[in-house]
């Protein structure tokens, strides 16, 4: 089977501490997949070594089979990215940003087309620092989906919109995702994870500790909702606290994450619904 | 090509903006000639000599702009855009680090063309200044010039670790050059222990080529300064091709 992305054994440390410790996971074409994790578990990291802009101590990563160092005009032809954070040139407009960037790809969607449909019609001739938090957040998801990417990397894409902005910009990444479009996105925003995400992956200091679908999720304890599973897996030691030990499915067979993290013994198991789960 | 040319429509309007060089670039080396102008007047540059100290002028202020972009614009633009990871987001793009490069080249090139054009410009208009070089040889020795300091610029903005340290080291090359290699202040007003180590600049060889040139002296020494700067181009641009860093 042919994965939109791969990523393999990643490996990648800042100074002592390990900010990814032996990562993998295959993204399926067509798939929209979902990094989760607490600030500071690695997601960002992860996100930069797969796509090349650090270099990884270890392991091997690949976007549509190609090499992200050693292939990387080719390869971003084809892949758009909104980093977490908005980048830009002093005093650019919007439309010399979106200009500027529909000159990079000889093939392209309208910048102006997309602005509309991202509700940035109005602003064109504004300089792009004195857009609001939310719309400086959807223009660099037009400047994402400026080369039409056939997988598109979102870092945190709605963090600091409001409700209805957010509803807006999921609608449009399900139109995406129907064209056919592979989607993977960071969010620390569990009910927009539920709405487009087909598979997760969720990071506990650099490792995966849990993958699998969002119902795969909730089915492997004793969780209500994502949200719960998500903070059991994502922070160990408070859920802990918060959630009795789970009881697993099947007794014995599963290691709970925070049962083997207090016990730190390494697990891995196969949970009866089908997901994967790693903990420490 | 599409890329170069709306990169470079933007990132020069921005420039524009921003109004630092239009202020260093265009309308310091107009206020220059017309100080020099106005102090020296029709004056010969010394007795005996068989052009005016105007005349003598003219080559060497033309690069205070070369100087304004080289030393100033293009390292604080080039450091600026990796520490702001503007180079950061052009590296998820299929863009290449040679047109990104070429484009900062190209904008601070057009600044320096400007500001040559209005020091002639104003030579001509108001001091009775008539050109008695030899073109070719003028236009060769300012495309070297330009090349030399532009590639300098490159390379500090492209190793400076960070902005801070490309600001330090703008300056320290910028005010040196702008007043020792005899852009401002005339190279011949200077003792001479201050001339040996103006020298030492590649600027000073590159204005003693534009003077010779506008003047039309003898080019019989000119082989040192081309060979000089020549070897600073060729060394600042490849240190800067390779040392490129995204982030």
């Amino acid at each position: 089977m042919e994965y939109a992305v791969s990523v393999h054994d990643l490996v990648k440390s800042y100074g002592g501490t390990r900010a990814v410790d032996g990562v993998s996971f295959d993204v399926a074409l067509g798939e929209t997949f979902g990094l989760l994790g607490a600030n500071g578990a690695g997601k960002t990291t992860t996100l930069e070594c797969l796509l090349g802009v650090r270099r990884p101590d270890a392991g091997s990563a690949a976007i549509l089979g190609m090499d992200p160092r050693t292939q990387r005009k080719e390869l971003f032809r084809r892949v758009g990215v909104q980093f977490q954070e908005a980048r830009y040139q002093d005093k650019i407009t919007v439309d010399e940003l979106c200009r500027a960037t529909r000159a990079l790809y000889r093939e392209a969607d309208d910048p102006a087309r997309l602005l509309a449909r991202f509700g940035l019609g109005d602003v064109r001739a504004q300089a792009v620092e004195s857009l609001s938090g939310g719309q400086r957040q959807r223009l660099f998801v037009v400047l994402a989906l400026i080369p039409r990417p056939e997988v598109v990397f979102l870092d945190e894409l709605t963090t600091g919109l409001d409700v209805k902005a957010r509803r807006d910009v999921w609608k449009l990444l399900r139109e995406m995702r129907q064209q056919g479009m592979t989607i993977v996105l960071t969010s620390h925003f569990m009910d927009e994870v539920e709405e487009l995400c087909d598979r997760v992956a969720i990071l506990c200091a650099g490792r995966i500790v849990f993958s699998g679908t969002v119902p795969e999720a909730v089915a492997s304890g004793p969780f209500g909702s994502l949200e719960e599973a998500y903070l059991a897996y994502a922070e160990p030691a408070d859920a802990a606290d918060a959630v009795e030990p789970a009881t697993p499915a099947t007794a014995g067979t599963v290691a709970t994450p925070s049962t083997a993290a207090a016990l730190g013994t390494p697990a891995t198991a196969e949970s009866p619904e089908g997901g994967t789960r790693e903990s420490l | 090509m599409k890329a170069f040319s709306t990169l470079f429509a933007v990132e020069f309007r921005l420039s524009l903006r921003d109004m630092n060089m239009p202020i260093f670039a265009a309308i310091m080396p107009v206020v220059v000639m017309l100080v020099i102008g106005m102090l020296f007047g029709g004056q010969p540059a010394h007795e005996g000599a068989g052009y005016t100290f105007v005349a003598q002028s003219v080559g060497a202020v033309s690069a205070i702009g070369i100087c304004a972009g080289g030393a100033m614009g293009l390292p604080l633009v080039v450091s600026n855009y990796r520490y702001r990871k503007i180079l950061k987001r052009y590296f998820v793009t299929p863009v290449s680090a040679g047109t990104i490069l070429a484009v900062q080249v190209a904008v601070y090139t057009v600044y320096a063309l400007v500001s040559a054009v209005l020091v002639f410009a104003v030579a001509t208009l108001f001091f009775g200044f008539s050109f008695a070089g030899s073109w070719p040889a003028f236009i060769g020795s300012y495309a070297l010039v330009c090349a030399t300091m532009l590639a300098l610029g490159m390379m500090v903005g492209g190793l400076a670790p960070n902005e801070k340290v490309a600001g330090v080291l703008a300056s320290v090359l910028y005010f040196p050059m702008l007043l020792l290699s005899g852009t401002t202040l005339p190279y011949e007003v200077l003792p001479t222990a201050v001339q040996r180590a103006a020298d030492l600049l590649p600027l000073t060889q590159g204005v003693k080529l534009l003077k010779a040139t506008s003047l039309g002296l003898p080019l019989d020494q000119a082989i040192v300064p081309v060979l000089v700067l020549a070897a600073w181009a060729v060394m600042c641009a490849a240190v800067a091709v390779r040392f490129f860093k995204w982030e």
